[in-house]
C-alpha cells in the first residue's frame, strides 16, 4: 500500500471545537422568532375503533393556534416498502402512541393543555401483542386492507405477514439426511431503543411561495424530503429539508417522525412550529429495534462441519411495515453467518402486530439473529466435544468463497479476526476460575450500497468546499471522506470546509445510514479529486505554458518538476474564477452491483453484502451464582475495516457498538404488557453508564475492500452485532447455564441457576 | 404545574407558610423527587415553600446522638469522615443514590418524606433507630422513623409540618453496619432491593447482642425483618447462621413482581443481601478490633 | 402566579429574567437566554446533559427551578474557555477522541470539571463513578474517560 499523509491517520474530527464549546447547534437547539410548540396526542390504547375525536375544547384553549387530526389532512398511505402509514389514525387505532392529533401553541404548557383537552373515544379491540398472536389460526388483521396497499412488488405478503423473505441454497431435507447430528433451538430478543441523547426534533416553515424548510435531526434528508412532499400533497421540490447537528441516530432517524408534524401545524398557522419528541413518546411511538424469535435447525458431521441449516425469524415490525420487510431480507443473510453451509432454507418475517413500528437499529436484525446463529454455535461446539473456536474456523467462510446468495467473498478477514481476538482474550484459559468464563463470536456484515454525490469547489485562498448531501451523525464519517479529499487534493484536513445535508443545495446522498457515510461520500470525494486534476492541470498548463503530461498536483499546487515551475491551486482558484466561473466539480459514486445467484431468493429486498465486513468479539466475565449479576472483565473486538481510514474514530464506533450491544445484551428492553409499554421513561429503561462499560480493546484488521476509499469497509454498524451471543456465550462458559433470550438479566441468569440445582 | 413559589429564609417562616397552605403546599428541599412527580403531573402543590435558603437545616452533628439535618444532602453524607467506620452504611446508603448531580441537591429529609418503599437512605436510618422530627404550627414532635412512613408516599407528617431532622444514638462498641443494594445497572439505579443491617457483639466479639436487618423495595415501605432479626439473637454470626437469616427474611419480606423485577427473584436477593451484609458487619467488628 | 423578576448570573454575567416559577433553568437557558449549549433530553433528571455547575456543583438542569437561581452562580459550557483558550478539558476532549454526536459532551464536560475540582488526581474508577448521571450513546465512554484522565493530567494551574 503507497503511503498516506492523511487518510489513515487519527486526526481531530473537523466539527468538535463546536460540540465541545457548546456552539454546535442541534435541531433540538433550533428555534426561529415567534415560533410555536407542536405536540402530539398519541392513542393510549393498543387497538379499538376511533368513534370519535373532539378537538372543539383544545381548540379554545389560551395560546393554541392550531388542532389537527385526521380530518384536517390528506387521506394519504405512505410508507417505504408498503404505503399502509397515515399522519393520524382515521377509524382505526393500530397501537398505543399511534398519533391521533396534532396542536401548535404559544407555549409548551399551552400546547400540553390542549392535548389534555382534546376528548376521545376509542371502542377497544383485543390487541394482537405478538408475532405469535398475530400468526395464530383465525387471528384478526392489523390491517383488513392489506392487499390494497400499494407495495414493493418482489414482497411475498400475505395477511399479517408484509414480507416474508427467504434464500433456499441446495437441498435441506437432504442435508439434514446426511448429517450425524441435528440440533434445533429457539431465541427470543426483545425492543430496544437506539437511545440516542437528542430527542427527534423538527422546525418547519412556509414561505410565501409555499416551499417548507423542515430543519431535522434526520439521517436521510432526502429520504424525508420525498416522504414529506407525500404528506403534504406538494413537488419535491417545495421541499427542503435542512440538517442542522444531530445528536445520534443509530438508525432511529430514518423515518420521518416529527417532521410531518411540524410541517402540517406550520402550514395551518402560518408560523413556525417545532416539534420534539419526550422520552414517552421516544420509548413508545419511535423505531425501536424489532422484537424477534428465532427458529434455528442445524445439521452438522460429528467431526464439526455444517451441513444444513433451516432457520427462521419473525420479527414483530409492529402496526406498519416500516423497515420490516427488508430488515427481514437482511436477517436471512446473518441467519446464515460468516459460515459455509451447502444446505440452507432461511426465512426472515415482517409480522404486523398492535405495538409502535419498529424500524432500524444499528445493524438491523444482525444482534438478534447473531445471538441465535452464534449460541447455537457454542451449544453445538458443546455437544461435539469442540472447542468453540476450532468448530468455528473449520466452518467460516474464507476467500474466493461463496456466500449463501452465491455472491463472491473477497477480503475476508474472518479468521485473523478470530484468531487475533482469541490470543487477546487468552482463549486456552476459557474457564479462568469457577464462576468465570470467556464467550466469543462472529459475524459479518454489509457495506451498504446507494449512490453519493459531492460538489467540491476550490476556494481563492486554496481551501476546499465539500458540499454533501450526507448528514454527519456523530460518527465523523465526514470527518473522513474529508482525510480522502484531503489527501488526494494534497491539502491538509485543516483546508476543507464541509456544508452538508440541504436538500436544496447539496447533492443528493443516499444518506447517514447501513455502514455507509466515509465509504460512499469518501469514494465521491475521490471521484470529484479525478475530475478537479483534470481541470487543474489543464489550467496549469495554459497558465504555466507546458504540456499538461508534465504537470502532477501534488501538495496543494500543479507541479512540472522538470520545468521547474509550478502554479498553486489558490492561484489556480482565482484564475478559474476571473475567466471560467472558478474550480468546481461533481464526483459522485455508486457501489457497483454485487453478483449473486438470484434463482435462491425471493421476497428479498437485499440479497448479497456488499464490500462485506468481518469481525469477532470475545468476552471475559463472572456470574454471581447467588444474584445473577454480571461483571465483565475485559472486552476485546477484532473487526476487519478494509482499511482504517481515522483509528481513533473507528476505536470510537467500536466501543460505542460495543457498549450500545451490552446493554442489548444484559439491561436493556422495551417492557410490554398487552400492547402498552411499562417502562416509558429513563428510569426504567436502562442504558448502560460509565461504570456498566468495560474499557474496549480494539484490534483493527485491514484486507482491504477492492471498492472502498483506499480498501476501506463499512465499520458503524458491526460492533453493535455480536456482544448479545459472546455474553451469551460467556455466561454459558462461566455457569453452564444457557440462556436463549434476551436481555440476559441477572434475574435470568440466577433463576436459571436455582431450576438447575433442583 | 402552575404554582406560586416562596422562599423562606428562617425555619418559623417555612413553618408559618406550611401552616398557611397545609394540603395546597409543599417543601422543596432538591427537587429529585418532588420536581419529577410535579412535572409527570402526579402532584399539583399550588404552593412551593423552597427550603434552600433556610440556614440551620443542613448540619450534621456528632456529640453524643447523631443529627442530621433535614437538608443534609447525600453528598455530604457520603463524605462525611465520622461516619466511616461503624455508621459505614449511611456512606453506602447515600453513595449509591442516582449520580453525582442527585445526590449534590438530594437530601436526607427529601428521602425521608417521599417515602419511597426503594428509597436508599431511609432504611440505613431504620437500621439506626432513628428518631424524626417535625415542626409545625402546633410545635415539635419526634417519632420513631419506623413509625413514619405507612405507604408508598404517605407518612405520619401532617402537611403542614417540616421535617426538621433525623437523630440516632451513637453505636455501642463491637457494632458494625453495612448497606448493599441491587439493580440491573451499577449505578442510578432504583434499588430492586436493599438491605440495611446493624450488628452489636457481646465484648468477647462472639455472639450477637443487637441486631437489625432493614429491607427496601419488598414491601409498601421499607420493613424490618423481625424474624431474622431473632433468630440471630444471642447467637455467633456462623455461616450457617447468616444463611438461615437470610433465608428468614426472605420468608417475611412481601415484594411484587413489577417492571424491574420478580417477586420471586427480590426474595432470592433478600436472602442473598441480607447475608452478605451480616457478614460483612462481622468482618467490620472484627476489623475495628 | 403571574411572572417573576429576577437576575442570573451565568457564566459571569447577570441577566434579568422575568419568568414563571414552574420555569426550570435549562428552560429558561435555552429558551429565554438562548444558551443552547446545554442540552435537553429527558427532562427526568436521568441523562445528564442538562449538567451545569451551580454554585460550582454540577447540578441538573432540568430539576432546578430558574427562581431558585437568584443570587447563585451559574456556569455552563459556554462559559468555560477563556475567549479563544479552551478550557484543558474541552482541549482533552477533543485530542483523546472523546466527541462523537456531542449532544452529552456539555454535561459530561461540566460533571467532570466539577469532579476533578474536587479530586484533582482520581483513578479512571472514580472518574466513570462521577460520570455515572451522564448517559453517551455515541462513545461507549472510554475515550471520554480517558480525556478526563488526561485533563487531569495537565499542570494543576491549567485547571
Ligand atoms: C435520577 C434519579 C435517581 C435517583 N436515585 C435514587 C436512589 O438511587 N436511591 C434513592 O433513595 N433515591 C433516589 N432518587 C430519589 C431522590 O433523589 C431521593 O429520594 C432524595 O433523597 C429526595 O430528596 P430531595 O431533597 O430531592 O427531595 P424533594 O424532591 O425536594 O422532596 C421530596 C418530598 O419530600 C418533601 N420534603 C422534602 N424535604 C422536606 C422537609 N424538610 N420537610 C417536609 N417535607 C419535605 C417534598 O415536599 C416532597 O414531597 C433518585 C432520583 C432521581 C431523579
Ligand atoms: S434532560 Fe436533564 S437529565 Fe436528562
Ligand atoms: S457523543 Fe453522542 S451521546 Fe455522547
Amino acid at each position: 500500500m503507497t503511503a498516506t499523509r492523511i487518510v489513515g491517520r487519527s486526526l481531530p474530527r473537523m466539527d468538535a471545537p463546536g460540540k465541545v464549546t457548546g456552539t454546535a447547534i442541534y435541531a433540538a437547539d433550533f428555534a426561529l422568532p415567534g415560533m410555536l410548540h407542536g405536540r402530539v396526542l398519541r392513542s393510549r390504547d393498543p387497538h379499538g375503533r376511533l368513534v370519535q375525536i373532539d378537538a372543539s375544547r383544545a381548540a379554545r384553549v389560551r395560546g393554541v393556534r392550531a388542532v389537527l387530526t385526521a380530518a384536517d389532512v390528506a387521506d394519504v398511505r405512505y410508507g417505504g416498502s408498503v404505503k399502509d402509514e397515515e399522519v393520524f389514525a382515521r377509524d382505526r387505532v393500530r397501537f398505543a402512541g399511534q398519533p391521533l392529533a396534532a396542536v401548535a401553541a404559544t407555549s409548551p404548557e399551552a400546547a400540553a393543555e390542549a392535548l389534555a383537552a382534546i376528548e376521545v373515544a376509542v371502542e377497544p379491540l383485543p390487541p394482537i401483542v405478538d408475532v405469535t398472536d398475530a400468526l395464530a389460526a383465525g387471528a384478526p388483521l392489523v390491517h383488513e386492507g392489506w392487499a390494497s396497499y400499494a407495495a414493493l412488488p418482489i414482497l411475498h405478503r400475505d395477511g399479517n405477514v408484509c414480507n416474508r423473505a427467504r434464500i433456499v441454497v441446495g437441498d435441506v431435507e437432504r442435508g439434514f439426511e446426511e448429517a450425524d447430528r441435528i440440533f434445533e433451538h429457539r431465541f427470543v430478543t426483545r425492543s430496544v431503543h437506539q437511545g440516542y441523547t437528542e430527542p427527534r426534533a423538527a422546525v418547519a416553515q412556509w414561505d410565501s411561495a409555499g416551499q417548507v424548510t423542515v430543519w431535522s435531526n434526520t439521517q436521510l434528508p432526502f429520504e424525508i424530503q420525498s416522504t414529506l412532499s407525500e404528506i403534504l400533497q406538494v413537488p419535491v421540490s417545495k421541499v427542503r429539508v435542512v440538517v442542522p447537528g444531530v445528536g445520534g441516530g443509530f438508525g432511529g432517524k430514518l423515518r420521518v417522525g416529527v417532521e410531518h408534524f411540524a410541517a402540517l401545524l406550520a402550514r395551518k398557522t402560518g408560523r413556525a412550529v417545532k416539534v420534539m419528541t419526550t422520552s414517552e413518546e421516544e420509548l413508545t411511538a419511535a423505531y425501536a429495534r424489532q422484537p424477534a424469535i428465532v427458529e434455528l435447525k442445524t445439521g452438522v458431521t460429528t467431526d464439526g462441519r455444517l451441513l444444513a441449516r433451516e432457520g427462521r425469524l419473525w420479527f414483530d415490525t409492529g402496526a406498519f411495515a416500516g423497515s420490516g420487510p427488508g430488515v427481514a431480507s437482511v436477517a436471512t443473510l446473518m441467519l446464515a453467518g460468516p459460515y459455509r453451509i451447502p444446505h440452507l432454507l432461511l426465512e426472515g418475517y415482517a409480522v404486523y402486530t398492535n405495538k409502535t413500528n419498529f424500524g432500524s437499529f444499528r445493524a438491523p436484525s444482525g444482534p438478534q439473529a447473531n445471538f441465535a446463529v452464534e449460541s447455537q454455535m457454542d451449544i453445538i461446539a458443546d455437544a461435539l466435544h469442540l472447542d468453540p473456536l476450532d468448530f468455528r474456523l473449520r466452518n467460516i467462510v474464507r476467500e474466493g468463497e461463496e456466500g449463501p446468495t452465491g455472491q463472491v467473498l473477497t477480503a475476508v478477514g474472518l479468521e485473523e479476526c478470530l484468531r487475533k481476538v482469541a490470543d487477546a482474550i487468552g482463549w486456552k484459559d476459557r474457564r479462568p476460575a469457577p464462576g468465570r468464563g470467556k464467550g466469543i463470536a462472529c459475524g459479518w456484515w454489509t457495506t451498504t450500497g446507494g449512490s453519493s454525490g459531492v460538489y467540491v469547489k476550490i476556494n481563492p485562498d486554496g481551501t476546499v468546499a465539500l458540499n454533501t448531501g450526507a448528514a454527519e451523525i456523530g460518527t465523523a464519517a465526514l470527518t473522513g471522506a474529508a482525510q480522502v479529499l484531503a489527501e488526494d487534493l494534497g491539502v491538509e484536513l485543516a483546508d476543507i470546509n464541509v456544508v452538508s445535508a440541504d436538500t436544496l443545495s447539496t447533492p443528493f446522498d443516499f444518506g447517514a445510514q447501513g455502514s455507509r457515510t466515509a465509504f460512499a461520500v469518501g469514494n465521491a470525494c475521490r471521484a470529484a479529486v479525478a475530475d478537479l486534476k483534470r481541470q487543474v492541470i489543464a489550467l496549469g498548463a495554459r497558465q504555466l505554458g507546458v504540456d499538461e503530461s508534465a504537470l502532477e498536483l501534488r501538495d496543494g499546487a500543479v507541479v512540472a518538476p522538470a520545468e521547474g515551475k509550478r502554479a498553486t491551486l489558490a492561484e489556480l482558484a482565482r484564475i478559474s474564477q476571473a475567466s471560467g466561473g472558478g474550480l468546481i466539480a461533481h464526483g459522485t459514486f455508486v457501489a457497483p452491483p454485487t453478483p449473486y445467484d438470484a434463482k435462491r431468493v425471493e421476497g428479498h429486498v437485499y440479497p448479497v453484502f456488499h464490500s462485506p465486513s468481518f469481525h469477532a468479539h470475545a468476552v471475559d466475565l463472572s456470574v454471581d451464582a447467588d444474584t445473577g449479576e454480571v461483571t465483565i472483565h475485559r472486552y476485546v473486538v477484532a473487526q476487519d475495516v478494509g482499511f482504517a481510514m481515522n483509528p481513533t474514530y473507528i476505536e470510537g464506533q467500536i466501543e460505542g457498538g460495543v457498549a450500545q450491544g451490552l446493554g442489548q445484551a444484559l439491561s436493556e428492553e422495551i417492557v410490554y404488557d398487552a400492547g402498552r409499554v411499562l417502562n416509558a421513561n429513563l428510569t426504567d429503561y436502562k442504558m448502560p453508564t460509565a461504570v456498566d462499560v468495560p474499557r474496549i480493546e480494539s484490534i483493527l484488521v485491514q484486507h482491504p475492500s477492492l471498492v472502498g476509499p483506499f480498501g476501506a469497509k463499512g465499520v458503524g454498524e458491526p460492533p453493535n452485532i455480536e456482544p448479545p451471543a459472546a455474553v451469551a456465550n460467556a455466561v454459558a462458559s462461566a455457569t453452564g447455564v444457557r440462556i436463549t433470550s434476551l436481555p440476559i438479566t441477572a434475574e435470568k441468569v440466577a433463576l436459571a441457576l436455582r431450576e438447575r440445582e433442583r | 404545574m402552575h404554582f406560586e413559589y416562596h422562599e423562606p429564609t428562617s425555619v418559623r417562616e417555612a413553618v408559618e407558610l406550611g401552616a398557611r397552605f397545609g394540603a395546597d403546599g409543599r417543601f422543596l428541599a432538591g427537587g429529585t423527587d418532588l420536581l419529577i412527580q410535579m412535572r409527570r403531573g402526579q402532584l399539583r402543590p399550588r404552593h412551593v415553600v423552597s427550603l434552600h435558603r433556610v440556614p440551620g437545616l443542613d448540619a450534621i452533628d456528632v456529640d453524643g446522638a447523631v443529627t442530621l439535618g433535614a437538608l443534609v444532602t447525600h453528598r455530604r453524607l457520603e463524605r462525611e469522615p465520622s461516619f466511616r467506620g461503624a455508621l459505614q452504611a449511611l456512606i453506602e446508603g447515600a453513595e449509591v443514590v442516582g449520580g453525582h448531580q442527585i445526590r449534590n441537591v438530594a437530601t436526607v429529609g427529601g428521602n425521608i418524606v417521599n417515602a419511597s418503599p426503594a428509597a436508599d437512605v431511609a432504611p440505613v436510618l431504620l437500621a439506626l433507630d432513628a428518631e424524626v422530627t417535625c415542626l409545625g404550627p402546633g410545635g415539635e414532635r419526634s417519632l420513631p422513623l419506623e413509625a413514619f412512613a405507612s405507604a408508598p408516599g404517605v407518612t405520619a407528617r401532617r402537611p403542614d409540618e417540616l421535617l426538621t431532622r433525623a437523630r440516632f444514638a451513637r453505636l455501642p462498641p463491637h457494632s458494625a453496619t453495612a448497606f448493599l443494594k441491587a439493580g440491573r445497572r451499577r449505578a442510578m439505579e432504583i434499588s430492586l432491593v436493599c438491605v440495611a443491617a446493624r450488628v452489636t457483639l457481646d465484648a468477647s466479639r462472639e455472639r450477637c447482642l443487637d441486631v437489625r436487618i432493614v429491607l427496601g423495595a419488598v414491601a409498601p415501605t421499607a420493613m424490618r425483618a423481625r424474624a431474622a432479626e431473632l433468630g440471630l439473637r444471642g447467637q455467633p454470626l456462623t455461616a450457617q447462621a447468616l444463611r438461615e437469616a437470610g433465608r428468614a427474611a426472605a420468608g417475611e419480606c412481601r415484594p411484587i413482581s413489577d417492571v424491574r423485577a420478580s417477586a420471586r427473584y427480590r426474595a432470592l436477593l433478600v436472602a442473598t443481601l441480607v447475608e452478605r451484609a451480616l457478614a460483612r458487619c462481622g468482618e467490620r467488628i472484627r476489623q475495628a478490633a | 402566579m403571574g411572572k417573576l423578576a429576577l437576575s442570573l448570573t451565568i457564566n459571569g454575567e447577570s441577566h434579568d429574567v422575568l419568568v414563571e416559577p414552574h420555569r426550570t433553568l435549562l428552560d429558561v437557558l435555552r429558551t429565554d437566554l438562548g444558551l443552547t449549549g446545554t442540552k435537553e433530553n429527558c427532562l427526568d433528571a436521568e441523562c445528564g446533559v442538562c449538567t451545569l455547575l451551580l454554585d460550582g456543583m454540577a447540578v441538573n438542569a432540568c430539576i432546578v427551578l430558574a427562581v431558585q437561581c437568584r443570587d447563585r452562580t451559574v456556569v455552563t459550557i459556554e462559559g468555560l474557555a477563556v475567549g479563544a483558550e479552551l478550557h484543558p478539558l474541552q482541549r482533552a476532549f477533543i485530542d483523546a477522541g472523546a466527541v462523537q454526536c456531542g449532544y452529552c459532551i456539555p454535561g459530561m464536560i461540566l460533571a467532570a470539571r466539577a469532579y476533578l475540582d474536587e479530586n484533582p488526581t482520581p483513578s479512571e474508577a472514580e472518574v466513570r463513578e462521577a460520570l455515572a448521571g451522564n448517559l453517551c450513546r455515541c462513545t461507549g465512554y472510554q475515550k471520554i474517560v480517558d480525556a478526563v484522565m488526561r485533563a487531569a493530567g495537565a499542570p494543576a494551574a491549567a485547571r
